[in-house]
């Protein structure tokens, strides 16, 4: 596996943590759990914006690899 | 009408009073809270018997009697929620019997505790040494409440400052394989929504005996037939993985590439997925 093919896989992994935090924050009972949810969501949803950016620039750098 | 046909229907007549007047004063009366009411609820019973076994009593004497003595206690109790004073003499007071973990011989004599009692009502509450008490009171209705010295209360997760996910009471949504409307709906959740979790968990609703929903929207089920294993909720510890994963990768491409600019935005990343997994951490554990 190239490096940029197991970029976009931590990538994808990062997008399932984030959803799946996000349905949990919508589902919890408690507001408190809800808030920290929500706010670890966010932090994770950063990450994957920055994540998305190097998966832009590993393309561009190994045009061969390109397709996601 | 013969005597014995009379007494059946005075039993039941007045079995029938004295669970109206019952319900009517309620919880209090049962638990029977202060002496007050510990004495009334005395009255009314052999009122009651009194009435059903004697027969030369009238009927309607007895139950007059009856709401009258049920009548007091509940006005008592109307007034004693208004005036302190008045719900001292009412009910009693509490007596310390233990204060700064010395025991007030006093007070034991002035309500007639033996040492012996003091020590069986402690016991009672799983003390066995008296020195392990800060404070202890006897309740006006005879119970020990009982505060132990700090070194020998039960360790809390505020001792140890460990953040603990706060939870909300479970719903039981599924009782002896019918599905309870109410419940489901208190935490905003469909018949169907129930249905998929079912088939997700690979069971049917007539084998469920007892289904219950966590405060994370989580389905826990106890079937009937105990040999069949239900996997319990994976989402949440997976969760978790996942996110440690991720940071474990990010952490390998920082140092795998030559880049300088990438490895610092993949140190910079993995650090705050760090910060992530702490902070939430302690509800997507177990």
């Amino acid at each position: 596996m190239t490096v940029a093919s197991e970029v976009k896989q931590c990538l994808a992994s990062l997008k399932g943590v984030e959803a799946s935090l996000s349905s949990l924050a919508l589902r919890s009972q408690d507001n408190e759990s809800k808030r920290v949810l929500q706010e670890t969501m966010m932090i994770v949803h950063e990450v994957v914006n920055d994540i998305q950016n190097r998966v832009g620039e590993l393309e561009r750098e190994e045009f061969q690899y390109k397709g996601f | 009408m013969p005597n014995w046909l009379d007494v059946v229907v005075r039993s039941i007549l007045f079995i029938i009073v004295l669970f109206l007047i019952t319900k009517w004063l309620g919880k209090k009366q049962i638990s029977q809270l202060s002496f007050f009411e510990y004495v009334n609820g005395i009255t009314i019973g052999s009122i009651g018997a009194e009435v059903v076994t004697g027969l030369e009593q009238k009927i309607s004497v007895g139950i007059v009697a009856i709401v009258t003595c049920a009548a007091i206690p509940f006005l008592a109790g109307l007034i004693s929620l208004k005036s302190k004073g008045f719900r001292a003499f009412i009910e009693g007071k509490g007596t310390v019997f233990i204060k700064d973990g010395k025991i007030m011989e006093d007070n034991l004599k002035k309500e007639r505790y033996s040492t012996d009692e003091l020590l069986e009502l402690l016991r009672k509450k799983n003390v066995f040494q008296v020195s392990d008490v800060e404070f202890a009171v006897l309740e006006p209705t005879g119970d020990l409440s009982v505060f132990l010295k700090k070194e020998n209360q039960p360790l809390t997760p505020k001792d140890l400052n460990l953040s603990v996910a706060s939870v909300k009471e479970p719903q039981t949504v599924i009782m002896d394989g019918k599905i309870l409307d109410e419940p489901l709906t208190t935490i905003g959740r469909s018949r169907s929504w129930l249905k998929t979790e079912l088939e997700k968990l690979g069971v049917s609703l007539e084998n469920v005996f007892l289904g219950q929903v966590n405060s994370y929207g989580e389905l826990t089920v106890d079937l009937y037939d105990d040999k069949i294993k239900v996997p319990s909720p994976q989402e949440r510890p997976l969760i978790l993985a996942t996110m440690k994963k991720c940071q474990a990768d990010l952490e390998l491409f920082a140092l795998g590439t030559e880049d300088k600019d990438a490895k610092e935005l993949y140190m910079k990343n993995s650090e705050k997925l760090q910060q992530a997994i702490d902070k939430v951490s302690y509800i997507l554990r177990n």
